[in-house]
């Protein structure tokens, strides 16, 4: 750099020099020479200030904007490198040269032209693999299956030999292995070898697929990518008891081979694009499978707000586009062209939806009839004569009215109850009048409880009266004490004593019905179990009225006993009855005999005589008993963890919340709002709309269903590509691209790019995103059929690609987890191959200090039942995970695992040589062996379920040797954990 | 079978299988190219992966909860003038438990000790006498006041889970100086896990390999798995012995049918280091071994004191025995029975502060008279601080302002103090020091350059100090 004469230099040049090339070549060295080291992404970012790049410093760091162009003297940069006092004093420990000052004032007083960018917002930045449009690829020969095709092209280019099919025990194995998590059984594997039938590969391979056991496996992989769990994570490590549901979908759904645009539109928008298919709600559980909820519910709601939806974001953009979104929370992406504006059009997507246990019907069918009956029972609320007078109900309406004269014939008898014990809550001065009625006066409570307990003499009660009576004593003649005369009975509760018995039984109501409902305070509202809503009537005051209460099953009081009642008036303040009787019957059918007299006068009046409003009256009341009756009969709701609109920080709310205004912050801190963002997805993705104008009024649900529309389009890149490359990565223990949840420029880049583009054609035209046709593609191709030996190819292969990188053979795999944990269980002949429900908890629960529970896997008894389940039946608890399943890399599922780890250790074989569970399962192959042959097989048959082999001579005589010595079971121990085992070829 | 990899590309190799087939570390992973480039033979070069290494083996001490600085290390005179006065924040801070109180001056006595004369308060009588071994962050300072995420960011540098923590990182890095022993070893409190339960020692993306093990000192099998359970009768020592046997032969036989896969063969070998760790990890956690006068300095046998004497003795018994990392917890999550003081101070603290601190200078001194100070770091930290002023009565609330940490051993300028906070302990005012610049610290003294120690997830090159971090030179010789 010339030091001396800069300032003249500085001073001489003219405007138009002041180009990039003088940018690049004095500022940015000086910046990069001084500022750097604590001021850009490569070191560290102090005081959130990164100098290495034009938004580091328009953005600025905690003090603001750190340059404005034009204005030296008003940067603050400019001060700070001025050290214009003690507290502007950069770089610390040595101030700039007046030369080299000068030359940033100058910069900065021309507009501070700043040429860098950020490598995502270079123009080449579509120009990389992953962004490319899908386009047709040819197949490079015709004769072959396509995959050999591309695989063996590469492989002539390198001059690299493709490896011998592996013999049949090994593909047997390896697919068994790969579509079903589980070793085949000897029989499996001898029926095969021995198979003459031409197409046996090909009929086994749709075997296998037609299995459940399929559904069972790979949705394990799904799960794994989601981080998945049974419980929330974190302090607040509770279980989700809902969440399994999700569980259940994904294997339904791989198992249905629901195609692939599908499977992702249901997992973001169920509710908006099949809201006739209720069975498949569930499937939000993919939005509400991270560990945050309960952090943000009760941690640090405002921080976690966003964490949770940055999470949201991760994994979805990850899971389905093998994007790394997440990386342009604080700034625009450093490699991809991501946007911070676009990340945080990603978190407006999900700022409409909490999670919670979310009711649907499981069937429907059943949600067909409930959406009816309820929009029935809306239309007997809102008397809507189109919908109550259509003639499918008329035949209800015409017996409800039979009925109701059969009634009328024969009153019903009401029997006062006198009350023997009569408290207010509230501190009002209760007393009992000469008609049995009780009289409230004194003090007038916001809120008031009234507790009556009563003998009843009856032999049964099938419904309880209570009659609020008018009283000149009361404001407005009552029969309430608010000011106006109403009162409010919020909620009423009745529990039965019989004679004798220690505990009450609490009486279930079936249905209110009044002489007069108060517009929106009727008489159901006394027993829906909300204390905020409740029975009134006015204007009607001055004037008794009554409320009759029919009981779902009616007491038999023959034995005798107390009937204890408690009335509620909790909301609005003070609305409280003032006098009130309570009687009860014998008589049937009650509720349908009281009718406000509006009815009673329609009903009074001869069929052909009634009004429009008369029918209209009468048809609300007898299908609102319908409707109610109907509703009540229906299977109830089952529960899914999901999420909702309802649901807020684990609260769930009566109405909708609106969706949460969410902001581009500032480095992706939650105090520094910049501005509005709306939702969105990437903006760079070419032929894509990147921002959803149009949904900001809108159902929130639509902003999910606009991003899942925006991924499964047919010309989004990056979807097509990340879902057959996974199954790729799950089918050769290795992806195409081996970083399966980032295409990006830090992740791998693909060793057959043109095979993963016609594949990732193929899926989506001819494959139909069927993931069934997908497999059967990638299993009956050679490639995947080869030997995974080295021994059978020149020594070249070895030296040019030792990596395997261009499959010249086939990757040998070891038994994840799972596999392990299932193949031993099936060769001890004690898997059940029962589908879906509840997890299985494998451990000893207790309680913990606070909301997370202890749990302890040593003392788990793995003789018991639920043991025998397979292993995605599992309760995965996210921050207590099984130390046996942690050990053979089970993931860690606070995190989304595209890929699980490979490590052995003294550790992980301590764990396989002496843990309960592997130790139990000696015991149990032993039993079995033991029960199948005679003595002088056992060894060569716990061998041969272990390795779906005959052992060799030797192999045979040192087993047995060892089995003299230490028994069979020992034996089995040590199979267990053989290579030959744990490895498939 | 570091020779199977020599044509590998070694980098691409790690970033592939996640971090290397046997959980082998990143420094034996090198340790041949970094040989040739170090002087050879150089005693002073260990195992350092970036620099020659201060320090070998590190055991830290966890306080779960947020130990107080006000009533421990950090004397604040001027709460004893603002006593009562209501002066702090006037609405709730996200993550407090409840409106802040009055400030609220330490209801124990303050004394200068040992040549540098730190204070110390009443509650620490026994690791006041080894203020000058010891090395202070006095303006320690956390981006959570929340217990869940305050716990996960000192151990990971991350407020969320997922991420691997210190320990874990170092076996990453390092990888063992024993085959006896775990690598990296977690003593939890004997009444319960901390805060995240096992996120904290978790290896999230690093290989499951380098995850804490985490041992029951009370129990009669500290390592898990180490000896079948004994119901299972015939797992005697023979058939274990001789089954090991067995295994080795039908391993290498299966092995030698398969051209070179280095993971058979580290299979084989795993299972010979399981074998050895069976042989000598009892011994190492037999503490019966050691002298009455042993048991009696580390506080065993007295109620207070025996739980977490007794894991400083096992942390002691196992860094000699080269553990490379062990982690030392006091208290459970949790209401009770932890740092979390949130009900009062002078009923809370004492009983827990007793349950350490003879413990800790009995460790103090046993390192030291040992000579394991020589490459042992020991360390003291906590989540993060509470509030100068009183919750409740005399209570105190979580505070992420301002808290401190202690490191004692190798490569510790011992006796010094860097940073301060304010008047009221409030928050940090000086020399303030992050998590990231902690664990930059501790790295540094390993050999390590946090800003090279990395590994690939999803797109990031992940750190233990994220993009921050600065070595407190300060502290260091």
């Amino acid at each position: 750099m010339i030091r001396m004469p800069l300032i003249l230099f500085v001073l001489w040049i003219p405007n138009t020099i002041w180009a990039d090339d003088l940018f690049d070549s004095k500022i940015e060295p000086l910046l990069r020479d001084r500022c750097f080291e604590c001021h850009s992404h490569e070191e560290s970012i102090e005081a959130g200030l990164a100098l290495d790049s034009r938004s580091g410093w328009v953005t600025g760091g905690d003090s603001g904007t750190a340059i404005l162009p034009g204005k030296p003297d008003e940067s603050l940069l400019i001060k700070k490198v001025r050290w214009s006092d003690a507290e502007h004093q950069m770089p610390p420990e040595k101030k700039l040269t007046a030369a080299e000052i000068a030359l940033l004032e100058e910069w900065v007083k021309r507009g501070a032209p700043d040429p860098r960018k950020l490598a995502a917002a270079k123009s080449d930045a579509l120009e990389w693999w992953s962004l490319k449009p899908l386009n047709p690829t040819a197949i490079p020969n015709s004769d072959v299956h396509p995959i050999d095709a591309f695989i063996q092209e590469k492989l002539k280019a390198n001059e690299l030999t493709p490896s011998v099919e592996a013999d049949r025990r090994t593909l047997i194995r390896r697919l068994s292995l790969d579509l079903h998590g589980f070793l085949p059984t000897p029989e499996e594997v001898s029926a095969f070898e021995t198979d003459s039938d031409p197409q046996a590969w090909e009929k086994l391979v749709d075997r296998m697929l037609d299995s459940p056991r399929y559904g069972e496996r790979w949705a394990r992989h799904w799960l794994d990518v989601i981080h998945y769990a049974d419980s929330h994570g974190c302090e607040h490590d509770v279980k989700r008891p809902n969440a399994w549901r999700f569980r259940d979908y994904v294997i339904a759904r791989l198992n249905e081979d629901v195609p692939w645009d599908r499977f992702v539109r249901e997992q973001l928008a169920v509710d908006a694009f099949y809201p006739d298919e209720p069975r498949l709600m569930p499937a939000l559980g993919f939005i509400a499978a991270g560990p945050l909820e309960l952090s943000r519910a009760s941690t640090a709601p405002v921080t976690f707000d966003y964490l949770d939806r940055d999470d949201i974001v991760t994994q979805t953009m990850a899971a389905f586009a093998s994007t790394t979104a997440n990386c342009a929370r604080c700034h625009t992406h450093k490699f991809d062209p991501i946007t911070q504006e676009d990340y945080y059009s990603l978190q407006a997507v999900f700022a409409g939806v909490g999670k919670g246990d979310i009711e649907y019907d499981a069937n429907d069918d059943v949600h067909k009839r409930r959406i009816e009956m309820e929009s029935l029972l809306a239309a007997t609320v809102s008397h809507d004569a189109n919908i109550l007078l259509q003639s499918k109900y008329d035949e209800i309406v015409n017996q409800w009215i039979q009925l109701w004269e059969i009634g009328q014939a024969n009153p019903v008898q009401w029997q006062t109850l006198d009350a023997n014990v009569f408290l207010s809550s509230g501190g009002a001065t209760l007393t009992k009048q000469d008609d049995g009625s009780i009289f409230a006066s004194g003090k007038l409570p916001d809120q008031e409880e009234y507790a009556i307990t009563a003998e009843v003499k009856l032999k049964r009660v099938t419904a309880i009266k209570l009659d609020v009576l008018k009283d000149d004593r009361l404001p407005k003649g009552g029969p309430g004490r608010a000011e106006n005369g109403n009162l409010h009975l919020s909620e009423v509760e009745f529990h039965w004593f019989p004679d004798g018995a220690k505990t009450p039984i609490k009486l279930k109501i079936a249905q209110a019905s009044a002489d007069f409902d108060q517009d929106g305070w009727t008489s159901s509202h006394a027993i829906d179990g909300d204390l905020k809503s409740g029975w009134a009537i006015y204007p009607q005051v001055n004037k008794s009225h009554y409320i009759v209460f029919e009981l779902a099953v009616p007491i038999d009081a023959t034995q005798g006993g107390r009937l204890a009642i408690t009335l509620k008036h909790l909301y609005p303040p003070k609305h409280v009855i003032g006098r009130f009787r309570l009687s009860v019957t014998e008589a049937e059918a009650v509720a349908t005999r009281i009718l406000p007299e509006t009815v009673q006068e329609a009903l009074k009046n001869s069929s052909e005589l009634r009004t429009l409003a008369d029918h209209t009256l009468i048809a609300e009341v007898a299908l609102k008993k319908y409707a109610s009756n109907i509703l009540a009969e229906l299977p109830a709701p089952a529960v899914a963890y999901g999420v909702s609109p309802y649901w807020s920080h684990a609260k769930k709310h009566p109405e909708p919340l609106a969706p949460k205004v969410v902001h581009l912050l500032r480095r992706g801190e939650f105090n520094k709002p910049v501005r509005e963002v709306i939702p969105g997805a990437l903006s760079a993705i070419s032929g894509l709309s990147g921002r959803f104008e149009e949904l900001n009024s809108l159902p929130e649900s639509l902003r999910r269903a606009a991003l899942a529309d925006w991924l499964v389009h047919p010309e989004n890149p990056l979807t097509w590509r990340s879902v057959v490359n996974r199954v790729w990565h799950y089918h050769f223990g290795r992806g195409i691209c081996d970083t399966p949840n980032d295409f990006g420029r830090m992740g791998g880049e693909p060793s057959h790019p043109e095979l993963l583009n016609w594949l990732a054609v193929w899926f989506r035209d001819q494959g139909h995103g069927s993931l069934k046709e997908l497999h059967r593609l990638i299993l009956t191709s050679n490639t995947w059929k080869q030997a995974s030996d080295w021994g059978s190819v020149p020594v070249r292969n070895l030296e040019v690609d030792r990596e395997n990188r261009l499959l010249w053979r086939m990757n040998r795999s070891r038994l994840d987890a799972d596999s392990f944990r299932d193949s031993t269980l099936r060769i001890s002949c004690r898997l059940d191959f029962t589908i879906g429900g509840e997890g299985i908890e494998q451990f000893v629960k207790t309680a913990g200090p606070q909301a997370t529970p202890a749990l302890d896997y040593e003392q788990y008894d793995w003789n018991s039942k639920p043991t025998n389940r397979r292993s995605i039946y599992r309760v995965v608890w996210r921050g207590i995970p099984d130390p046996f399943m942690d050990a053979l890399d089970f993931p860690d599922l606070a995190l989304l695992t595209p890929k699980r780890s490979f490590s052995v250790s003294a550790l992980q074989s301590l764990t396989l040589y002496n843990n309960n569970f592997v130790l139990s399962a000696s015991e149990w192959i032993a039993d079995r062996v033991k029960q199948e042959v005679p003595t002088e097989q056992w060894v060569q048959r716990a061998a041969q379920l272990c390795w779906q082999r005959t052992p060799t001579k030797t192999e045979l005589k040192s087993f047995e040797a060892y089995a003299e010595s230490y028994g069979l079971t020992a034996l089995c121990r040590v199979l267990l954990n053989s290579n030959e085992y744990l490895f498939v070829d | 079978m570091i020779e199977t990899l020599n044509s590998l590309d070694r980098r691409n190799f790690l970033s592939n299988t996640g971090g290397g087939l046997c959980g082998i570390a990143l420094a034996q992973m090198f340790a041949r190219e970094l040989s040739a480039k170090v002087e050879t033979g150089s005693p002073a070069f260990q195992d350092g992966l970036h620099h020659i290494p201060k320090v070998r083996r590190v055991i830290q001490l966890f306080m779960t909860g947020g130990a107080s600085p006000m009533d421990t290390f950090d004397y604040k005179p001027e709460l004893e003038r603002l006593h009562g006065q209501k002066l702090g924040p006037t609405e709730k801070p996200e993550g407090f438990t409840a409106m802040p109180g009055a400030m609220m001056k330490s209801p124990f006595k303050f004394k200068q000790h040992g040549e540098s004369g730190r204070w110390v308060s009443s509650v620490f009588p026994h690791q006041a006498k080894w203020v000058d071994e010891m090395a202070f962050l006095m303006a320690m300072t956390s981006k959570t006041n929340v217990h869940g995420p305050g716990t996960y960011m000192m151990n990971s540098g991350f407020l969320l889970p997922g991420f691997p923590c210190m320990g874990a990182w170092i076996s990453y890095a390092l990888g063992n100086l024993t085959d006896n022993l775990p690598t990296f070893i977690v003593l939890p409190d004997a009444k319960g896990l901390p805060y995240n339960q096992r996120g904290p020692f978790s290896s999230g993306f690093l290989p499951a390999v380098h995850q804490g093990t985490v041992i029951n000192a009370a129990s009669r099998t500290p390592v898990p798995d180490l000896f079948a359970n004994e119901r299972y009768e015939f797992a005697t020592k023979a058939a274990n012995r001789d089954g090991l046997a067995l295994l080795n032969q039908i391993n290498r036989s299966h092995a030698e049918q398969r051209t070179e896969d280095s993971r058979l063969d580290a299979q084989i070998r795993s299972y010979e280091l399981a074998a050895k760790m069976q042989l000598s990890a009892p011994e190492a956690f037999d503490i019966s071994k050691e002298s009455q006068s042993t048991h009696q300095a580390y506080g065993l046998g007295q109620s207070e004191t025996d739980d977490f004497g007794r894991r400083c003795l096992l942390a002691r018994r196992l860094v000699e025995r080269d553990t490379r990392f062990v982690q030392v917890w006091s208290g459970p999550q949790g209401a009770t029975g932890n740092w979390d003081n949130h009900g009062s101070i002078p009923n809370e603290l004492p009983p827990i502060a007793r349950s350490v601190d003879q413990p800790i200078a009995a460790l103090i001194g046993d390192l030291k008279s040992r000579g394991l100070f020589d490459d042992t770091l020991l360390i003291w930290t906590t989540e993060f601080g509470r509030t100068p002023f009183a919750q409740g009565g005399e209570g105190r609330d979580h505070n992420g302002g301002s808290f401190v940490t202690w490191l004692a051993g190798a490569g510790v300028n011992a006796g010094v103090a860097h940073g301060q906070s304010d008047d009221w302990g409030y928050k940090a005012a000086e020399g303030k020091t992050y998590c990231y610049d902690f664990h930059a610290t501790i790295l540094h003294l390993l050999g390590i350059n946090h800003k090279r120690l990395t590994f690939r997830q999803n797109g990031i090159d992940r750190r233990l100090t994220d993009v921050h971090g600065h070595v407190v030179h300060e502290i260091l010789k």
